[in-house]
């Protein structure tokens, strides 16, 4: 009666997960934490630190439009361009700085391995859609803005299962 | 932040509104109520208190609840209200719409998962509808090469089919749309109609995948009604009659599955085939033949086979419960009428009103109704849940499984079935 | 009809009995392929699979980039295993580079590669429930999934796609706390991947409908060239984590899972089977990793290879994965090749489904572990 006990089993497993926590995220109303203020790099040691590869910020004092993040993105995206900026920082001579292109970008984070300058971070947030393609391209001025996130949710594992909470 | 539709504006929108309305209210005035008082001086009105129903009659009543009790009497002892509404089609797709809405939510909670939850705003409640309303509104597409009125007609016949299907289950003593004396022959008879209507639709799309699941499932169809038809002898045997309002009469007191349980299991397995139901959907195998008999229909005509589908597996388990669980049979858990409404009418306050023609359903059939609702819920539940924890088989195991195993069984039943006849357990001077 | 045919075609003779089935690419059935079906009744006569739908150029385009660049790029062919199809290009060029990896380093790739394994694993037990149509073994998998991919991305802040190997070590160290929440999140992920024993490979109906369909026996695995858990579901035990380890693995205890039968149901068990073993190797690497110390070994920019080549291979989700890298002294390499396992293990499949029933033609066909995207690369 092997096949007979082997039903038996499968529905009674069946039966038992109906009582069991669902572990669905509902997302918009529920956002997943995430470790850090998103990926970073220290130029000094050669190392990241550990965070979510979302979009990017960029510090305008520290950037000197070494365009270093640009030749970095040419091989793998060629989302990044280099434009006029109008404000003046003594240590931005040619006044360019880093235009992204979200469309194009693939979140790998090379370009925040190759800034020197501590000038290019990512972010906690992932939320870019846009309704047209020009919406997609981020300027300068857009990407040193700190994004607001409020992301909360962690999985909790329990007795009953696992749910995002 | 971009804005969904951004060029609205307001007072566009109200004019709009009212631009609608305006047009509804013209046309009615000028088509709808002539055309409708048109209708109701042509047709024949029922005479209702010794007066005949007039429509000014019938729109005056209107204003007084209490005064269309009478008319909904008279509607409710009609058969169009059998066919319609209560034992018949509405009941029916009540239910199945009940049992989709089941079928989502357990499903999705025995898979860890949400299932339908934003429509509707109570745990997707209205999902179905929301279903419903998008199949109608696709384009239907019909393959180049189709014999389009065959096409055409299969789900249309299918749901026919189903239906008359439902027609012949009794819900309540007395409750039933055809009350025939050879009901269980004609079941038989509506079950055959299946495959037909399959292979015709699967031969007349023209195409390779429809073309396979048709003939998987004339296949599973016909292999598997040779033992259905087999395994609800025996009830026949003991009971001695075909019509099942008689046959779920017959257990007051046991029901069969006491005497049979081979028998129930048996068309259990073989309900499951007939219905196309995991782990017997082969049919629809989607990893294999894409959907099946299904590939080719589209919009509201795959909507229909759906509806049809439903159905058939409210019919089919309320079929079981009719034979082997003993129909509405139960014990009286329905309070009795209270009385004083009758004598002494409602007291809101200061305001009596009574009330004549209360009460519309007589306690034994509500009870019975209460019955046959729960024992037929429990078993598509049993229905159901095969879902969610087989796989599909394979053709040739469920041909070798209707032909051998299932068959074997069922004249196995039918022995019992015998043995209990004539060694005086059942039937005449026996328990029953 | 009296044209002339092209030199090397032949007309094929039309045979009255036999239908011939294009399974794909548009069936829920597929993958991004075609498998032109012939059958005679249910009985497949003849299965001709066809890839190269999704062929994106990978090695070629991998010629124009520098050594780091194309870490992106060539993650790609399989983004669920993302890591494991990167890991032998990285071991390849820290060869040609010359460099030493970090003894944390070394345990952090362990730890991403194994994470990485179940999460591709768990992908393609999910498609193969849906195959057999059980949709619970669909939803189950694609859920527990989320477990690990929330350790990947606390790990290298990407879901899939983590581009996070590079020569030289790994892009950035672990998280704070991050050995706690991972033992967690792994004991609990062993816990549920039992359970589907129940549901699934102790299922009779399961086992009745992939037991002794498309048999590859011992000899035939090794003539045919597969590899990974086809090849040790046929009774060969060969697994490169143990045969060629590399970086950490000779330093941990692992298990390799062999099956005799060598049939579709023996194919399915053993990615399973090797899932329950990633847990063991991920707990293990937690405990034996050093504390602290560095990830990576600081490049130079825009490194140059040795005048070498090199070819590098590791045990991936699907079987041995190897790379190929010729240099010659330009940032750029001159050749890339990646020899992928799902190829490998598609050439099988003529040979499996011949004589088979078309309803056992999903069940053998996924069993083979294959990922189109990685075929066509």
């Amino acid at each position: 009666m092997g096949t007979a006990t082997g039903i038996i089993r499968a529905l009674n497993s069946g039966i038992k997960h109906i009582a069991t926590k669902r572990f669905t995220l509902r997302y918009p109303e529920e956002k997943l934490k995430f470790v850090g203020d998103g990926y970073q790099f220290d130029p000094s040691t050669g190392v990241g630190i550990a965070g979510l590869k979302g979009r990017h910020m960029l510090f305008h004092d520290h950037c000197t439009g070494c365009q270093l993040c640009s030749i970095a993105c040419e091989g793998v995206a060629e989302a990044i361009a280099m434009v006029k900026v109008p404000d003046e920082q003594t240590q931005n001579k040619k006044s360019i700085m880093p235009q992204i292109d979200y469309g194009k970008c693939v979140f790998c984070g090379l370009c925040v391995d190759a800034c020197p300058f501590y000038a290019l971070y990512m972010t906690n947030d992932y939320e870019l859609s846009s309704f047209s393609k020009e919406g997609l391209i981020y300027t300068p001025a857009q990407l040193q803005v700190k994004p607001y996130v409020a992301q909360d949710s962690e999985i909790i594992i329990s007795d009953r299962g696992a749910t995002h909470g | 932040m971009s804005v969904i539709a951004p060029n609205f504006k307001l007072s566009e929108f109200i004019k709009s509104l009212l631009d609608n309305a305006f047009w509804g209210v013209l046309l009615m005035v000028l088509v709808g109520i002539p055309a409708v008082m048109m209708v109701l001086f042509f047709i024949e009105m029922p005479v209702i208190n010794g007066e005949l129903l007039t429509p000014f009659l019938a729109l005056t009543w209107l204003a007084d609840p209490s005064r269309i009790l009478p008319v909904v009497h008279a509607f409710m002892a009609t058969d169009m209200f059998r066919v319609m509404a209560f034992p018949g089609f509405g009941f029916a797709a009540l239910l199945a719409a009940g049992t989709i809405f089941v079928e989502r939510k357990m499903l999705a909670k025995l898979q860890l998962r949400v299932g339908p939850f934003y429509c509707g705003k109570i745990e997707g409640i209205l999902q179905l509808m929301g279903d419903g309303l998008k199949l109608i509104s696709k384009e239907i597409i019909i393959p180049a090469k189709a014999d389009k009125p065959l096409f055409w007609a299969a789900p249309v016949i299918f749901v026919g089919a189903a239906a008359a299907f439902v027609a012949l289950i009794p819900v309540a003593p007395g409750w039933v749309v055809a009350d025939v004396d050879l009901g269980l022959l004609g079941v038989f008879a509506v079950i055959g109609f299946f495959p037909i209507i399959t292979i015709l639709s699967a031969w007349s799309a023209n195409s390779k995948f429809p073309f396979i699941g048709g003939i998987r499932a004339l296949f599973q169809m016909v292999s598997f009604e040779i033992p259905l038809i087999l395994s609800l002898l025996g009830v026949v045997i003991l009971t001695g009659t075909l019509n099942l309002s008689e046959i779920a009469a017959s257990q007051s007191s046991f029901p069969w599955i006491v005497f049979l349980p081979i028998g129930a299991i048996v068309f259990f397995i073989t309900m499951l085939a007939e219905l196309e139901r995991i782990p017997f959907d082969l049919p629809e195998a989607e990893s294999e033949i894409v959907a099946g008999w299904l590939t080719e229909l589209s919009g509201m005509m795959y909507g229909l086979v759906q509806l049809g589908t439903y159905l058939k597996l409210y019919a089919f388990a309320a079929l079981f419960v009719v034979l082997f669980l003993g129909g509405w049979n139960g014990p009286m858990i329905v309070p009795p009428f209270p009385a004083e409404i009758l004598t002494d009418g409602i007291v809101m306050g200061p305001i009596t009103a009574k009330i004549p023609g209360l009460p519309l359903f007589t306690q034994e059939m509500l009870n019975g109704t209460l019955w046959f609702v729960l024992k037929t819920v429990g078993v598509i539940f049993f229905i159901l849940l095969p879902r969610g924890v087989f796989p599909r088989i394979r053709i040739d195991m469920l041909l070798n499984l209707g032909w051998t195993k299932l068959i074997g069984l069922a004249f196995v039943n039918i022995f019992i079935a015998l043995g209990l006849l004539y060694a005086g357990v059942l039937g005449p001077g026996g328990l029953q | 009809m009296t044209a002339e045919l092209p030199p090397g075609l032949a007309l094929q003779k039309v045979d009255e009995r036999i239908m011939t089935l294009n399974v794909g690419p548009q069936h829920p059935g597929s993958g991004h392929m075609r498998i032109v079906v012939q059958i005679d009744g249910d009985y497949i006569v003849a299965c001709d699979p066809d890839p190269g739908y999704v062929h994106r150029g990978e090695e070629k385009m991998a010629e124009y980039r520098n050594y780091i660049t194309n870490i992106p790029h060539l993650e790609r062919p399989v983004i669920h295993d993302s890591c494991n199809v990167l890991y032998p290009y990285v071991l390849g060029v820290e060869e040609l580079l010359g460099i030493e990896v970090p003894e944390r380093a070394k345990y952090v790739r362990v730890i991403a590669s194994e994470l990485n394994r179940c999460i591709y694993i768990m992908y393609w037990l999910a498609i193969y429930g849906i195959f057999l149509g059980h949709s619970t073994m669909f939803m189950w998998p694609a859920g527990d999934r989320e477990l690990l991919i929330d350790l990947m991305e606390k790990m290298t802040g990407a879901r899939v796609t983590h581009a996070h190997f590079v020569p030289g070590g790994v892009r950035n160290d672990l998280p704070p706390n991050f050995e706690d929440v991972c033992l967690r999140q792994v004991n609990y992920f062993e816990k549920r991947i039992k359970e589907y024993a129940a549901v699934f490979y102790d299922n009779p109906i399961l086992i009745s409908r992939t037991r002794d369909t498309g048999i590859l026996s011992r000899q035939d695995a090794i003539r045919l060239g597969t590899t990974g858990s086809v090849l040790r579901a046929s009774g060969v035990d060969y697994d490169l984590r143990k045969k060629e380890p590399y970086d950490v693995y000779d330093e941990l205890d692992i298990h390799t899972n062999v099956m005799k039968e060598g049939d579709s149901y023996a194919r399915s068990r053993i990615p399973w089977l090797d899932m329950i073993e990633s847990c063991k190797i991920i707990k293990q690497a937690l405990q034996k990793m050093p504390k602290s110390g560095s990830v990576r070994v600081k490049l130079k920019p825009n490194p140059k290879g040795k005048n070498e080549t090199v070819y590098k291979r590791v045990e991936s989700g699907r079987g041995s994965l190897g790379c190929y890298v010729v240099s010659d002294s330009k940032p750029e390499p001159y050749r890339v090749k990646l020899s992928v396992p799902s190829f490998r293990n598609l050439i099988a499949l003529p040979y499996l489904l011949k004589g088979e029933k078309l309803g056992n033609m999903p069940s053998v066909y996924w069993s083979l572990n294959y990922w189109p995207v990685e075929a066509d690369r």
